[in-house]
């Protein structure tokens, strides 16, 4: 098992003063298989107040920030306790076929949303795309079991691309990504997704944090972690969501911590909404993951 | 021989009667007019005598005529510039539809609707359908408008569907069926009032003679159902639109002010503590319910899509602490697309226990494994399209195909994707669509065509379905639904009674509003615009006032006495200053005109009275819910483009003057007619301020006094006051301090002054508001200062001050948003 103490601190900054926001928070982790949120605690600086957000989410802790108040800089401060304790996948020969999945998907009789059918499709910002589908199906072989097969295209996408922050942007569309071969953890979860789907698999995109390891010899660096996104894709009935991180190659496992899992990012962004105001605006995000202790 | 024509062309019975003989001659059996006996058929031929009494025998006198009016009655609602056509043109022959006939249409679309509610509130509520396989959850979730954040929260009022329309074909052997489903904002039935208007002007007698059911009792239900949702007894309901550039931003506009409804956009509106309000000139004012025709998704940028721009920030909130009712529910699209219809059949028994009485087209969803097999197995005989719309791999064009027409690659490609994603597929039976007449080459001819059917809830909470509706007319003769596209003509639908329905007016009694003679609060965009307009047509007056000094007097007089230098270039200077055009290299004739014509027509970036134009006509597409149809016609007029400089300036100008005759006259004294004429005032004021300027220094001449008189437009005023001729002072009091000059600048500041007094204002305390304090003080000036102690430091202040008073107006009426930030974009690793 491991724990960890997050940090993740959010500081906006505005050329003039913002007199309006209302922002959807979905900092504060999701319940989920394999982890416990043992303390969480949500401050915002200077103003400003939470209301619970009405509408249901899906799978993602919701919280409205409300400003009314005129302020140039507002600061939002995230921490949470969480243990997790998650073992490592092992694909299996009876594991169910890609083509298993994709049938039992499509009957799937739950519509929450941790069922398969709401990911099954393409979303606002993950649309369908050939290139991705037909790069994608060459791991995707509908007779090859589900996890095999999801790990590999999750090695394949580590093996291929590039991690390169300067070639994309948040709202880079998947396939401009998948063109250049590069991009940072979004860019490869939304290929992966594109692809999963397109062989008609649901597969979720799920946003949280990833422990880091400092070089060997270095200390770890405060603050210097950042947000992480990765797919998790339902494997059938028996064993469920199975997380995958195509960033790195490798299973969500216990080095991730989910924070919230959606059909895409616009589902899961850690704050999003609107805030009135002119000028520009500064944002700075510090995210800090720090392993308490290790055991087993 | 000569003798027998002539009487059987003049007797409208018997030319109807041959109209129809000849066209039943060749075309279909199954055709709408052709299959029809008894009262039907008695419909269609009354039908015909009365376009035959009034035409003549000539189909295309019919066609002119129906042209003209739906062209005179849209002119009003259409976007000037843009789509100078109607998306579909009026066809001069209504589609006739006997009362027992439409009956099981009716009874069909009501039937539907109820059981599309049902299924939408099972699906937004514990959803048994699906967890009872009923239905996969993969079909709701494959709908783009299956709103998440719409489960578990119960729409005020009770219901997911207010309004509701279907698409029907008649096949051919005349049972009617339906091809889709409208669940979200359905477009069309703007379009049936408009129709139903145009046709009862060309075909004036018809609908008494044959009791053709009106269209008002169906709006006056709809609006009537809304209200009896909303918490307050007398509710304000909006209409949301996308605004102008949407492609059915007129048919908005038009229902509108048809229905009574405040047309706003997002930005109009407000949600502070889970209330909807519309930002008005009297402050915040309560919205009860929205008839929303925007996107859902956009919606709320808090509830749905974070990058609307056009939504309002709370609304879903808003809407689940039960203060406003939606309609329709914005998850209401969930239950719309083509997948869908094939589980209608079953889900109809299921739920009602009662067969569907409009049946949909036979439909094969490949998301369960036996239709996938059957749709592929039977391609040839099929119609593929999406299952959810979009553009699913297999389909790259989006579009319906017909599976015999595929090329044997898009064949293998297609069958390829329905084996990785069959739920993006539905196969449909192909259909055959019966035909009606319409009108080509002065003869009747046949065409398909599909009915668009409108459902409202009513008071009492049933559906109420609009008799008629909207004929789309396929532009070719092939039948088959799939290749008609969105057709290309429309037609009048008249649902013919036995029973004698009570005498139409164009504007029925049951639409007549409640007495009122507060026209209601005025939201703040529109008091914006309104302004604005006033401002932009009182500008290009000016402006073409100027140009007309120019010409008239120094380069087109036969007379030969041109201005002197002098005054040319305080002439001149007026109409740089405004950057109308560039200074002339010279003062020649050929130099002037030049001048001119730029100041006049430019499209290059210069500020001529072309440029102000497009700026009052932009506004006026906007305004089209509270302008006249005539204010609108004039507006839209297009630019002169013939006769001299001259000529075409003054054909503007008198076109600006009707515009301005119109409003005075003709505009009801409310708020909204408070703001054209602020804005007029206003920019009037400063017009005059600026002319003083420059004409007034101590070197004026005589010549610069007389045209600086006629620019003020004030030389008779002038020559009623003094005999003795032209002095400074005199002319400067005239035009500046005078009150009693209607073109003066004291006149001006005193009609603002008493505009800003008459508004609504916000505060309690009897203290005057800025805009209030600025108006008077700049009155007090005008009242004291003396004609020959006003120099150019005197109207500087006066200019200032003016900018102060429309600042000040807008500060308290206006809109005044920062632009929205975005954020998100945080995920870095």
């Amino acid at each position: 098992m491991m724990r960890y103490a997050i940090r993740h601190v959010t500081r906006f900054e505005y050329g003039d003063a913002a007199a309006f926001a209302r922002c959807n928070l979905r900092l504060k982790p999701i319940l989920w298989s394999g982890q416990t949120l043992e303390e969480y605690d949500l401050s915002v600086e200077p103003g400003g107040h939470f209301v619970p957000a009405r509408a249901p989410a899906g799978l993602a802790n919701v919280v409205r920030l409300v400003v009314d108040e005129p302020t140039r800089m507002l600061t939002i401060d995230s921490r949470a306790r969480v243990s997790v304790d998650r073992p490592v996948p092992v694909p299996g020969d009876d594991d169910p076929t890609l083509e298993d999945v994709a049938a039992m998907a499509r009957a799937s009789r739950d519509l929450s949303p941790a069922g398969p059918a709401a990911y099954l499709y393409p979303s606002p910002r993950i649309p369908v795309d050939g290139a991705i589908a037909r790069w994608c199906a060459e791991q995707l072989d509908p007779a090859s079991g589900v996890m095999a097969a999801g790990i590999a295209l999750a090695r394949r996408i580590q093996r291929d691309f590039a991690f390169d922050p300067s070639a994309t942007l948040v709202d880079t569309a998947p396939a401009d990504a998948f063109a250049k071969r590069g991009g940072v953890c979004q860019d490869f979860a939304q290929i992966m997704i594109s692809g999963l789907r397109a062989a008609g698999l649901p597969a979720a995109y799920a946003s949280g944090y990833l422990r880091t390891l400092p070089p060997p010899g270095e200390e770890r660096l405060v603050g210097a972690d950042a947000t992480h996104a990765w797919v998790l894709l339902w494997c059938g009935p028996q064993k469920g969501w199975v997380g995958v991180d195509p960033t790195n190659g490798i299973w969500m496992a216990q080095d991730h911590i989910v924070v919230a899992i959606g059909r895409d990012y616009s589902d899961v962004a850690p704050i999003d909404g609107v805030m009135l105001g002119s000028g520009a605006q500064r944002l700075d995000v510090s995210v800090d993951v720090e392993p308490l202790d290790e055991a087993g | 021989m000569a003798s027998r024509a002539q009487s059987a062309t003049s007797d409208p019975t018997a030319i109807a009667q041959r109209w129809i003989a000849e066209y039943c001659a060749h075309s279909p059996a199954a055709d709408s007019l052709c299959a029809a006996r008894g009262e039907a058929h008695t419909a269609w031929q009354a039908m015909f005598e009365e376009l035959a009494a009034i035409n003549g025998d000539s189909l295309n006198r019919a066609h002119e005529r129906a042209q003209r009016q739906a062209d005179d009655i849209g002119t009003g609602y259409r976007i000037a510039g843009e789509s100078e056509e109607r998306p579909w043109p009026l066809s001069p022959i209504p589609l006739m539809i006997d009362g027992a006939e439409w009956e099981t249409i009716a009874q069909g679309v009501a039937q539907r609707a109820a059981l599309m509610e049902t299924i939408l509130f099972d699906i937004y509520g514990e959803a048994r359908l699906v967890e009872g396989g009923h239905i996969p959850a993969s079909l709701v979730t494959g709908s783009p408008f299956f709103l998440r954040a719409m489960t578990h929260l119960d729409p005020p009022g009770g219901y997911q569907l207010h309004f509701f329309a279907v698409d029907l074909c008649r096949g051919p052997t005349g049972e009617w069926r339906v091809l889709a489903d409208h669940l979200r904002a359905p477009t069309g039935a703007g379009y049936a009032l408009e129709n139903r208007l145009a046709m009862s002007r060309a075909l004036g007698g018809l609908q008494s003679r044959l009791n053709v059911e009106r269209h008002a009792p169906f709006f006056a239900a709809l609006r009537d159902g809304l209200t009896t949702l909303c918490r307050r007894a007398d509710p304000r309901i909006g209409l949301l639109t996308a605004g102008r550039f949407n492609p059915s931003y007129p048919e908005q506009a038009h229902l509108a002010r048809y229905l009574g409804f405040l047309l706003v956009e997002g930005a109009d509106l407000a949600v502070i503590e889970d209330q909807l309000y519309v930002r008005t000139i009297a402050g915040l004012k309560r919205i009860d319910a929205l008839w929303r025709r925007l996107d859902p998704r956009l919606l709320d940028p808090l509830a749905f899509d974070s990058a609307s721009q056009i939504g309002v920030p709370g609304l879903a909130d808003a809407m689940a602490a039960g203060n406003v009712v939606i309609s329709n529910a914005p998850g209401a699209g969930a239950a719309e697309a083509a997948a869908f219809s094939a589980f209608l059949p079953r889900l109809s028994v299921r739920l009602t226990g009662s067969e569907l009485r409009l049946p949909n087209i036979a439909t094969w969803w490949a998301g369960q494994d036996d239709a996938r097999d059957y749709v592929r197995d039977n391609l040839d005989r099929l119609v593929i399209a999406p299952a959810f719309g979009g553009a699913p791999l297999g389909l790259p064009g989006g579009k319906p195909v017909l599976g015999a027409d595929m090329t044997p690659g898009e064949r293998d490609a297609l069958i390829a994707e329905l084996e990785r994603r069959p739920q993006d597929y539905v196969g449909q039976e192909i259909v055959k669509l019966s035909t009606m007449p319409v009108v080509a080459d002065d003869a009747l001819t046949p065409r398909p065509f599909t009915l668009r059917v409108f459902a409202a809830r009513g008071p009492d909470g049933d559906w109420t379905v609009l008799p008629g509706g909207f004929a789309r007319i396929g532009e070719h003769p092939d039948p088959r639904a799939a290749l008609m596209g969105q057709g290309s003509w429309s037609a009048d639908v008249c649902v013919t009674s036995s029973r004698a329905v009570e005498p139409v007016t164009l504007l029925p009694r049951t639409d007549a509003v409640r007495l009122r003679r507060n026209p209601g609060t005025l939201p703040s965009r529109a008091a914006d615009n309104l302004f604005w307009l006033g401002r932009y047509l009182e500008r290009g007056e000016a402006l073409l006032a100027v140009l007309r000094v120019l010409l008239g007097n120094s380069i087109s007089a036969d007379t030969g006495a041109a201005l002197p230098q002098a005054t040319l270039d305080r002439l001149i200077a007026l109409v740089t200053s405004g950057n109308a055009a560039p200074p002339p290299p010279g003062t020649g004739r050929s130099d002037l005109i030049a001048f001119a014509r730029t100041a006049l027509e430019d499209e290059g970036g210069w500020y001529s009275v072309r440029a102000i134009n497009r700026q009052a006509r932009a506004i006026g597409d906007v305004m089209r819910d509270r302008l006249a149809a005539d204010m609108m016609r004039l507006l839209d007029a297009p630019f002169p483009a013939t006769g001299g400089l001259l000529e075409r300036a003054g054909m503007l100008q008198r076109r600006y003057a009707a515009i301005a005759g119109l409003s005075a006259e003709h505009m009801a004294r409310t708020d909204a007619w408070r703001f054209v004429d602020l804005g007029r005032r206003l920019e009037r004021a400063m017009a005059v301020s600026r002319t003083l300027r420059a004409f007034i220094d101590d070197d004026a001449s005589g010549d610069d006094l007389s045209t600086l008189l006629d620019l003020a437009d004030s030389q008779i005023s002038y020559r009623q006051r003094y005999m003795a001729g032209l002095a400074r002072v005199p002319v400067i009091d005239l035009i500046a301090f005078d009150p009693g000059n209607p073109r003066g600048l004291a006149f001006q500041i005193a009609c603002i002054a008493e505009h800003v007094w008459a508004l609504p204002i916000l505060s309690d305390d009897g203290l005057a508001e800025p805009q209030q304090a600025r108006a008077d003080e700049i009155a007090a000036i005008v009242k004291t200062v003396n004609a020959a102690d006003l120099d150019a430091a005197k109207l500087d202040e006066i200019d200032a001050r003016l900018a102060g008073v429309s600042d000040a107006i807008a500060r308290r009426y206006f809109l005044h948003g920062g632009e929205p930030l975005r954020s998100g974009g945080l995920t870095l690793g």
